[in-house]
């Protein structure tokens, strides 16, 4: 019985090894995910700041050496 | 898996002196009358494994997890209250102390040991009569709760909330930010300047080439780079006060037009919210009832950690079941969970209401931080916009007001797009006056026009990436929840079929030749949300739900033993051992028998420590139980060393036999 039955344990560590498989994600977020699961930071405030970094790094005004910014 | 060598016990609860148990990884059944202490010895297995005493900690009895009431009061101060467990692996062998100060060590702090203790915490290894039917009569949201923790999916839904929260999250600052409209504003700024739109680079370089063209600059422009050169070229420091003026209106015009595409959003914001708020406000009894729901849970509680000892209500002092109050009380609680639903429903309507609002405040609040505000020649439109701002906060302040107070009427608050319409219109006409007030300087025009829409452009693109970043990361959070509720579903539905066989299996070796059968833990859905668990089964072929209003006492008690004892089989893993303390009490002469030689049985491989208050029951499963080779023990208790071991005619009879 042991065997076939999973911890909540098992299947919250099986969906973290199997999330990149998951089509149509972003892989920025989705890895920000694994890293704060992995560090045992997986808590609604820091999923928030992550998110919020992401999208702040996407945003950031790029210098381009030929091609200056306004 | 660790079997239990010998306990020893002193100085807690009814224990005075040591108290010791030779059980060599056997089981045991023993015999007390009430109050010979055998509570004594389940309360300090609890403490020893779970670091509390459940019971023992409400506010009455015991404030510090139970350990206030743990230290038996007649020891000297001198002397610590001690249980020590020695088990197959020696390893694991332990004693663990409390000090009269009610502090608490333990005689082995090994890596090995506190990694047994941690897995140990999760694992079912007590059962108290008081507890055998709480499972059972529990509500369906109860029982899934219940499960969860057991089994560890407690953690699974966390993860699920939070998948499902941020996912929301995302989702709602996409709505509140209304990127598309930003966007159409930038856009807007770059056709007023430059005569076109702008949506790739290709076409902002065609438009600044064009419009550059009457200064015959001989420069192309083929890069943003390009622009930045002509815009160095034709710069003039004497038009600087004027540019910054243009700027100023600009800023302010774009961000007034950001807070008119808000305007209808944030007005059906606040009639969601007022509706809802009202529709419950209005039914004063369902918000009268609500204030009881933490008075039911309490109660329940109570009852729960068995406070109250006799069947009474401990409100009324009415004479009347324990079980039956906690099946009202379990009744009455879940129908106003369902109530408070609906002012969660009314909360979460406060805060989109506030989500929507708070970003256009900010943007309020940047303007307002804008140099020329200083200057009295802008101490007029310094007010309107300030104006704008006391009417969105009038918003926020509603949202934070609770079901006691009134909201103000959904067409008083409203703001009036008309309004900020004219403001917006009002402020492209001096924009477009001042730049066209040097109408003779060609070149002046000409910079100001391409700087706005370069700027503007540059902002576009800024918030077409922010949007789409949202956008995915939106995307992500859905597919991940799809993803992560199949799994747990699918853990969920494996783990109830097999435990729902083994609950059937054992209940059914207890009352064999009845007509309830197929017993099964099934989940409840509600929207595609797991919402509980229930009990169902067939009774004369006929599938009944819940049990209780169809079982007897005994039978439901039978379902509960069940319940735990299919629990030890799923998740003990660290531990083969568990205590049954008087778990029979209610069964007939019938079920206990059937119940010992379920224990033979079924658990033979694990060590039972069965305590027993009645003698029938001791009588009539001895020889059944100790020709399996159980250990018999009897517990007496005296004033001089509380509760002791008697030496029983069983015992008697094997010294006989040694001889």
């Amino acid at each position: 019985m042991d065997d076939q039955i999973k911890s909540g344990k098992d299947v919250i560590d099986e969906f973290f090894s199997e999330i990149l498989n998951v089509e149509g994600t972003d892989e920025n977020t989705v890895n920000k995910l694994i890293e704060l699961y992995s560090d045992s930071k997986f808590t609604d405030i820091n999923i928030q700041n992550a998110l919020e970094e992401l999208k702040l790094e996407a945003i950031k005004p790029k210098k381009i050496k030929d091609d200056g910014e306004n | 898996m660790a079997k239990i060598k010998s306990i020893k016990i002193s100085g807690l609860r009814g224990v005075r002196e040591p108290l010791t148990l030779d059980l060599n990884k056997k089981s045991v059944l023993i015999y007390g009358d009430n109050g010979t202490g055998k509570s004594s010895l389940t309360d300090s297995f609890e403490w020893f494994f779970y670091n509390k005493i459940e019971h023992l900690s409400n506010e009455e009895i015991g404030r510090k997890k139970g350990r206030d009431a743990l230290r038996n009061i007649f020891i000297p101060a001198t002397e610590d209250g001690f249980i020590e467990l020695t088990f197959d692996d020696n390893k694991l062998d332990s004693k663990k102390y409390i000090d009269n100060l009610l502090e608490t060590s333990s005689s082995n702090e090994s890596d090995d040991f506190n990694k047994f203790i941690a897995s140990s915490f999760s694992e079912r290894l007590i059962l108290r009569y008081r507890d055998l039917v709480q499972f059972v009569i529990a509500g369906k949201t109860d029982k899934l709760k219940e499960l969860q923790n057991i089994i560890g999916f407690s953690e699974v839904q966390k993860i699920r909330d939070l998948l499902r929260r941020n996912g929301a999250r995302v989702a709602r600052n996409i709505k509140s930010s209304n990127y598309n409209n930003l966007k159409n504003i930038q856009q807007s700024t770059i056709l007023e300047n430059l005569g076109q739109n702008a949506y790739s680079d290709d076409q902002l370089f065609d438009g600044a080439s064009k419009l550059i063209k009457p200064l015959k600059l001989s420069v192309e422009i083929k890069s943003r780079q390009d622009i930045n050169t002509v815009l160095k070229k034709i710069e003039s420091k004497e038009d600087s006060e004027l540019l910054n003026q243009i700027n100023f209106y600009t800023k302010i015009k774009e961000s007034i037009a950001q807070i008119e595409c808000n305007i209808e959003n944030i007005n059906n914001s606040y009639r969601t919210f007022y509706d809802s708020f009202n529709a419950l406000k209005k039914d004063s009894e369902k918000v009268k009832s609500l204030q009881l729901l933490s008075l039911l849970q309490e109660g329940k509680s109570v009852l729960a950690k068995d406070v109250v000892q006799d069947n009474y209500c401990p409100l009324c002092l009415q004479e009347k079941s324990k079980v039956d109050i906690l099946q009202e009380l379990n009744l009455r609680i879940e129908e106003l969970e369902l109530l408070n639903k609906e002012k969660e429903k009314v909360d979460n309507n406060s805060k989109d209401l506030q989500s929507t609002v708070k970003p256009n405040i900010n943007t309020i609040e940047g303007l307002l931080t804008e140099k020329l505000f200083k200057k009295e020649d802008y101490a007029k439109l310094k007010e309107t916009v300030e104006e704008i701002k006391i009417s969105l906060n009038n918003h926020l302040d509603e949202s934070n007001k609770g079901l006691t107070d009134k909201l103000t009427d959904k067409e008083i608050i409203k703001l009036v797009k008309k309004e900020i319409e004219e403001l917006t219109s009002k402020l492209v006409e001096v924009v477009k006056k001042l730049t066209e007030s040097k109408e003779a300087n060609l070149r002046f025009r000409v910079y100001t026009k391409l700087f706005q829409s370069a700027k503007a452009y540059v902002q576009y693109l800024k918030i077409d990436k922010e949007q789409s970043v949202l956008a995915n990361q939106q995307a992500t959070f859905e597919l991940l929840y799809e993803d992560f509720i199949k799994r747990q579903e699918e853990a969920l539905n494996v783990f109830l079929a097999i435990f729902s066989n083994d609950i059937n299996d054992f209940y059914t070796i207890m009352n064999p030749n009845e007509k309830v059968e197929n017993i099964k833990l099934v989940p409840l859905k509600k929207n595609d949300e797991l919402v509980g668990i229930t009990i169902e089964y067939s009774f004369y072929n006929e599938t009944h739900t819940p049990p209780t209003a169809y079982l007897s006492e005994s039978h439901i008690n039978c379902l509960g033993l069940s319940f735990f004892l299919a629990s030890v089989k799923a998740f003990n893993k660290k531990n083969k051992f568990f205590v049954l303390d008087d778990v029979i009490s209610s069964f007939d002469r019938a079920h206990r028998y059937r119940f010992a030689q379920l224990l033979t049985t079924k658990f033979s491989d694990y060590q039972v420590i069965l305590l027993t208050h009645e003698k029938e029951f001791f009588e009539l499963v001895s020889s059944e139980v100790k020709s399996k080779g159980w250990i018999l023990n009897n517990f007496k208790w005296t004033k001089e060393n509380g509760t002791g071991i008697e030496r029983g005619i069983t015992d008697i009879k094997d010294r006989i036999k040694k001889k």
